[in-house]
Parts: structure tokens; C-alpha cells; sequence
């Protein structure tokens, strides 16, 4: 009993210098979401290549959807771009919804979609375009109701509009292998999502 | 020279100005709620700030939301709900008790409980671990005999 004891301090020194390695190698942004298994939830916005077209939440049913969280103020955003274009060309479906940061209104900032538009479209001209259609969150109203953090971030949607996973940072061709897999485990019909 | 100078310090005044939000609150009440929730509200795209100390586009976001919540008169418990809901159990600094952070609450009462336990066993065992003679009213005769003995001889000593 006295010997066992003797080895305690040794034990949980070595307990915590595993938990501590461990922390080295976890990435510090991936902290859950709190949406998964959960519905897309309720919004309303523009187009962004038709502002008068409202897009609702059911307009992302049907089909398991990419959706996809940019920004042109974003680099990583841009550059993952051709990436997403090739994606698009294997048939996934890619639905964007764009970042729109804060207008500081004391610089005499004010929000122009059509200004908007125009830049999207020569950036999407340039690099590719993956997108299906853009979901323009002036007030950022949706991205809040998704706990996005930042760009890029994606969120997997499933036929009945669920999301199924939420992916922070870009998509690349070292993590879409894995991402892919979710993919096409909703597209076949996973039992769970029906 | 002088005149560049007045010019600096003119410039260091104005971020201060600028940087002042002058919120508008119907209560000291709601006042007090709208500080300690920023407070206590963490930034989920910082590592380690709350959102009162961030200027991530997200902190001022949820300060805007949770500035309008308060207006509307919500509780606390009601805004960190709203909040959980959107960002998670991360977005609060206080864990929620619950299976995977169980460690967590526990670990400091364990180790509590069971450094009381070893301190505890230690001093009952030094009580009654053998070979340290410990003076009782049993033996303390004859420890007074031995002494005794002890004087004696010391003192027939010299006399030799």
C-alpha cells in the first residue's frame, strides 16, 4: 500500500504530461458546434445576382448542399476558390453565403449591392466560380444564427435541410477526402438522415 | 518644431475620442446586466478574450445582440442561452456541468479530498508507528528510573 502510493505523484505527473501533448496537436478553433443535427434556421435574403429573389431556408432543400461562408476581404476565401470551382465540376452542389463586414457608417461607408455584384462577379471570373447562387447577409443575421465565427467556414446541409456537419476554415485538397466521405454518405441516403 | 509637436498630441486625442460608444440604457439595472454579460460572454474566434475586450467582427456582433437582448428586457440566463445556442457551451466561461466536463468540477475536490486523506493516514500512522519511544503515563516510571540510573552513573564517574 505504502509502495503503491509511492508511485502516485509519478502517475499523475505522467497523466497530465500526456494530457498536455496531446493539447499540442488539437486544433485551439475546433471547439464543436452548437447546430449539428439541427435545422438550417429560419432567414430571408437576397441574391446576389437578384436582389429582388428572396432566398429562404427551403430553397437549400432537396438536394445535400455545400454551403459555403466567403468574403472577397478574405484571402483564404479566394484562394481556395479554383479548389471549390473543381468540386463544383465533379457535381457538388455549392451554395455561397457571403460575408458582408461591418460598413462603418462615421467613414461615410454605406452598403451597395450592386457594387458588390460587380466585384464578385470579375473575382468569380478570374478564379472560378463554384458558387450555384450567393446568399448576401448584409447584417450578417444568418451567419449569427450559424455561430460562424470568421471565413471560410462550411456547413454540410442535408436533403431535409439539416445540418449535418460544420467545417471551420477552408476546404483544400488534404481535408476534402474527409469532408467528401460525409458528402457522399448523405448523398446515398444515410439511414440516420431520414 | 513646437508647432509639429501641438500637431502629435492632437493626434493622440482623437482615437480616444472615437473609440468612446456611448450606449443608451433605460436602467442602471440593465446597465449593469449589459456590462457583466460582455463580461462573461467569450469570443468564439479569439482564444482568450471576452467579447468586451475583442474587436473581432463576431465580439461586436454579439455586443450589438446582446445590447439589444438587454433592451428587450431578457434575463442573463436568457442572453447566455441565446448565445449557447448559436455558439455553443465555448462561448460561456463558466463550464456547464455535464459528463465531458465531469473531470473538470471534480478533479479539484478529489485532489482535496485526497490530500486530506494522506495528511490524515500520516499523522495517525506517525502516532502509532513503533521504534520512536513515546513518553506515556505507563512507562514514564521507569523512563524516570533509567534517567535516574543514567545521573548515577555519570556522577560515580570522576570519582574513578
Amino acid at each position: 500500500m505504502r509502495k503503491a502510493l509511492f508511485y502516485v505523484p509519478l502517475a499523475a505527473f505522467l497523466a497530465l504530461s500526456l494530457f498536455l501533448l496531446s493539447g499540442l496537436f488539437s486544433d485551439p478553433r475546433d471547439h464543436g458546434s452548437a447546430l449539428i443535427e439541427k435545422p438550417l434556421p429560419a432567414f430571408s435574403l437576397p441574391d446576389l445576382q437578384q436582389p429582388e429573389r428572396m432566398i429562404t431556408a427551403a430553397d437549400l432543400k432537396g438536394e445535400v448542399t455545400l454551403l459555403n461562408v466567403w468574403g472577397l476581404w478574405c484571402p483564404t476565401c479566394n484562394a481556395e476558390l479554383s479548389f471549390l470551382t473543381e468540386l463544383r465540376q465533379q457535381g457538388v452542389r455549392i451554395v455561397g453565403l457571403y460575408y458582408v463586414q461591418p460598413v462603418d457608417a462615421a467613414f461615410g461607408d454605406s452598403f451597395d449591392i450592386k457594387a458588390l455584384r460587380h466585384d464578385v462577379e470579375q473575382k468569380l471570373a478570374e478564379q472560378g466560380d463554384p458558387y450555384l447562387f450567393n446568399i448576401v447577409d448584409e447584417k450578417r443575421s444568418l451567419i449569427f444564427d450559424l455561430g460562424v465565427t470568421g471565413a471560410p467556414e462550411a456547413f454540410l446541409i442535408d436533403r431535409n435541410g439539416v445540418i449535418r456537419h460544420h467545417h471551420v476554415g477552408d476546404i483544400n485538397p488534404q481535408n476534402w477526402p474527409q469532408l467528401q466521405q460525409r458528402y457522399q454518405q448523405l448523398q446515398e441516403g444515410d439511414p440516420d438522415a431520414l | 518644431m513646437r508647432c509639429n509637436l501641438v500637431l502629435l498630441l492632437a493626434l493622440l486625442v482623437f482615437p480616444a475620442l472615437a473609440a468612446e460608444d456611448l450606449l443608451q440604457f433605460e436602467s442602471a439595472e440593465q446597465q449593469q446586466l449589459y456590462r457583466q454579460l460582455t463580461a462573461e460572454l467569450r469570443c468564439p474566434k479569439c482564444q482568450n478574450q471576452n467579447i468586451a475586450d475583442s474587436d473581432a467582427v463576431v465580439a461586436v456582433d454579439m455586443r450589438n445582440k446582446t445590447l439589444e437582448l438587454v433592451r428587450q428586457g431578457q434575463s442573463h440566463d436568457q442572453v447566455i442561452d441565446f448565445m449557447k445556442q448559436r455558439y455553443g457551451d465555448f462561448v460561456h466561461y463558466q463550464p456547464p456541468f455535464q459528463l465531458s466536463t465531469i473531470l473538470l468540477w471534480l478533479l479539484p475536490v478529489l485532489a482535496v479530498l485526497s490530500l486530506a486523506w494522506t495528511v490524515f493516514r500520516r499523522s495517525k500512522d506517525s502516532q502509532t508507528e513503533e521504534g520512536e519511544p513515546v513518553a506515556t503515563s505507563d512507562n514514564l516510571t521507569a523512563l524516570d528510573a533509567e534517567l535516574q540510573a543514567m545521573i548515577d552513573a555519570a556522577s560515580q564517574k570522576p570519582k574513578e
